[in-house]
């Protein structure tokens, strides 16, 4: 296998990973705070998709306001359902507010589906010629999606580490009643997270729907290899999430040159298992049991 | 607080148990004073199967409606029952079990993926039921033990060969294949290779990708690097959007061979003409000039506002020929003598018919009939499988120009 096949599919590998870390991280920090892993998240990202398509459709415009239209939309949406289901069930069990999610999922696909169909839709976009430098090839189209979800990134961290907000979230993370204790009030914090992540799975669904097609079942089906990738960087930290989903994504594409593309799942999670075998806690995940 | 690993292989179980719980529940009561005839409609609504699926059953119940217009088969009206196998054989066996078990079906019409065919024929033989589906993968016919089985969309073998001889009539030199993974896709993509090889020559690359993925460019390039001048591409819609965007993005130069059903007009519609310029579709003729289709299009495009496909013309066509087969064997008749009848209506020398009223009116006439449908003229082989003719087409600026036609033929 020569290098040159390696480096293309690590390449598309973190293409892939660097677009699914926005919803990983969406997953990770809800997980941290509101402490519950929201499975709705894939359906937030299928709802993203869909905004795009229809503002397209429906209000013309360039795909870039299409995409800000799909963010503000999955906000109010992620918003709406925090304040009618998970605000209400903050004191139930784990498990309890889980299925309130996998419901909110199934609402969120169904009420798509209702109005959209269950066919393929695609989001307009000029079709461009790879870069090809000596063999390595480097789609534009790539390219802005890296650099639009390195930029999301980038400003959450910022936002996470250099801002009050982001102090308050932390301090909620790492000890919600000692935060309470302290004077921070939760509800505003809850308010920015729900807004955050809804946008963040929105950005991530319009992206993967300008890269591939937009169908009822995109987010959903991203569910296992988003959490995977979570758990592999660490439940809870915004890094690990990154990475994890990043270095999970690369396992399979490069292993899809080895080990041909049936298996390629298999072998991401093979990796999954040795790092949790080394570290069960994962790549950056801070072992629990020890508070 | 517990160990987060532990947590989150619960929350799969838990979102796998209530995925699994899932089902579309419908059915309508209505009066039982007369005889009816329960037939069960099996769709892929949801899933890889949504482009196609929620159409068939639309054809399916237009069809029914006709029937049951004309006053029923033999009398007996059809009751449906729809359930949503979501593309998926798990969801699909619970679905047949309570359509058998619930609603007490006596036939099963609808079924789209091979994988759904092949995984609830053994409950559907069990029980003694007429099943009949757009299946395409080779092991449908040795699984059909009981004759019980009619499939409705031609067998893969047939299809791989054929995109072998076409793509050695075009002079292609270095075919490389790529399919979809499932009994359907897989069975075409060997017999590709078989019949390619068969004949002295080699297939540049073979590629079998998985499904429900946001990239398939890593698969690409593999194919690519070969350098093939075709590539045989046994792929449904949204994986083949994806595929043809990353083709048409590398720059690289090749033509591409595909089944019918992908390769259309909503392909095209998906990915703008030049992405799509001189694809080879091939797929069943559409009996487009037939009688039985220009009257199910017309019925068709009332309730879903566009031409209908091969799969909603064979799924109104699985109606149909189950209607004329109940009225050929009278309204007492069970289920087995109900299937005995079916080759007989569908081929042989009786009298063509093109249309459930006009087949039933011959029928009580006294006369032998042959249904020649919307989808094709429907004669079916020793395993219950159709041989259509198939339609090589080009698409040319958006269009599909049909360029040849070859004679469909049971593979040795």
């Amino acid at each position: 296998m020569d290098w040159l096949s390696v480096a293309n599919a690590a390449i598309n590998g973190i293409v892939i990973g660097m677009l699914l870390a926005l919803p990983a991280l969406a997953i990770t920090l809800v997980f941290g705070i509101a402490r519950f892993p929201n499975a709705a998240t894939g359906d937030y990202m299928t709802l993203g998709a869909y905004t795009t398509v229809a503002s397209q459709a429906f209000l013309g415009g360039s795909v870039v306001t299409s995409v800000f239209g799909a963010m503000s939309v999955t906000a109010l949406v992620s918003l709406f359902f925090y304040f009618w289901v998970f605000r209400a069930l903050a004191e139930r069990s784990q498990v309890a507010r889980l299925i309130a999610s996998i419901g909110v999922a199934f609402a969120v696909r169904s009420t798509i589906t209702f109005f959209a169909g269950q066919d393929q839709h695609v989001v307009d976009v000029p079709l461009v010629r790879a870069w090809n430098f000596g063999g390595i090839r480097l789609l534009p189209t790539d390219l802005y999606i890296l650099t639009t979800a390195l930029t999301a990134l980038v400003i959450v961290f910022c936002i996470m580490h250099l801002t009050p907000t982001g102090r308050r979230m932390r301090a909620i993370a790492d000890n919600a009643e000692l935060a309470a204790a302290s004077g921070i009030r939760s509800k505003r914090v809850m308010i920015f997270l729900w807004s955050l992540t809804g946008a963040f799975c929105g950005l991530g669904g319009a992206l993967l729907g300008i890269k591939a097609v937009v169908v009822p079942e995109l987010g959903w089906e991203l569910l296992m290899p988003m959490f995977a990738g979570v758990i592999l960087g660490g439940i809870g930290s915004p890094v690990g999430a990154v990475l994890g989903i990043v270095t999970f994504s690369i396992a399979q594409e490069v292993a899809s040159l080895f080990a041909g593309p049936p298996y390629k799942i298999v072998f991401a999670f093979v990796i999954l298992l040795c790092v949790l075998l080394l570290r069960p806690q994962g790549m950056f995940g801070r072992p629990m049991a020890a508070r | 607080m517990t160990q987060p690993m532990n947590f989150s292989r619960r929350g799969f179980l838990v979102s796998g148990t209530a995925l699994a719980a899932l089902g579309a529940f419908s059915g309508s009561a209505f009066s039982q004073s007369e005889k009816v005839f329960r037939l069960g409609a099996l769709n892929s609504i949801t899933g890889i199967g949504g482009p196609y699926g929620p159409y068939m059953l639309e054809a399916i119940k237009i069809a029914v409606a006709e029937v049951n217009d004309a006053g029923g088969a033999a009398g007996r009206k059809f009751q449906l029952f729809a359930e949503d196998d979501q593309t998926k054989p798990e969801a699909a066996v619970l679905a047949v079990k309570k359509l058998i078990e619930i609603n007490k079906v006596e036939a099963v019409v609808g079924i789209w993926p091979s994988s759904v065919g092949l995984a609830t024929m053994p409950i559907t033989n069990e029980a003694n039921l007429i099943t009949m589906n757009t299946c395409g993968a080779p092991e449908m016919l040795t699984e059909n033990k009981k004759g019980l089985a009619w499939m409705f969309q031609a067998s893969n073998a047939i299809f791989g060969s054929a995109f072998a001889e076409v793509a050695r009539q075009r002079g292609f030199k270095r075919p490389a294949v790529m399919a979809f993974n499932n009994s359907t896709f897989v069975g075409q993509a060997n017999h590709f290779k078989e019949s390619w090889e068969a004949k002295g020559g080699k297939v540049s690359a073979f590629v079998i990708y998985e499904p429900n993925q946001s990239s398939y460019r890593t698969e690409l390039s593999r194919v690519l690097a070969t350098k093939p001048d075709v590539i045989s591409l046994s792929a449904y819609r949204p994986d083949a959007t994806i595929i043809l965007k990353e083709w048409c993005q590398s720059g690289q130069d090749c033509k591409f061979i595909m089944p019918g059903w992908t390769a259309n007009e909503d392909l095209v519609k998906a990915l703008g003409k030049e992405a799509t310029e001189g694809i080879i579709s091939i797929s069943n003729v559409a009996a487009s000039q037939s009688p039985a289709y220009k009257r199910f299009a017309a019925a068709f495009k009332k309730v879903a506002n566009r031409e209908p496909d091969i799969f909603a013309a064979q799924s109104y066509d699985m109606v149909i020929t189950l209607a004329l087969a109940i009225e050929a064997t009278g309204a007492s008749a069970d289920v087995l003598a109900i299937n005995g009848k079916i080759p007989s209506i569908t081929s042989g020398n009786g009298q063509a018919v093109t249309s459930f009223t006009e087949g039933r009116d011959a029928l009580r006439n006294g006369k032998p009939v042959n249904y020649n449908g919307a989808s094709s003229r429907l004669d079916f082989g020793k395993h219950g499988e159709t041989v259509p003719d198939f339609g090589v087409f080009d698409i040319q600026d958006g269009n599909l120009v049909l360029k040849e036609t070859i004679p469909g033929h049971t593979p040795a």
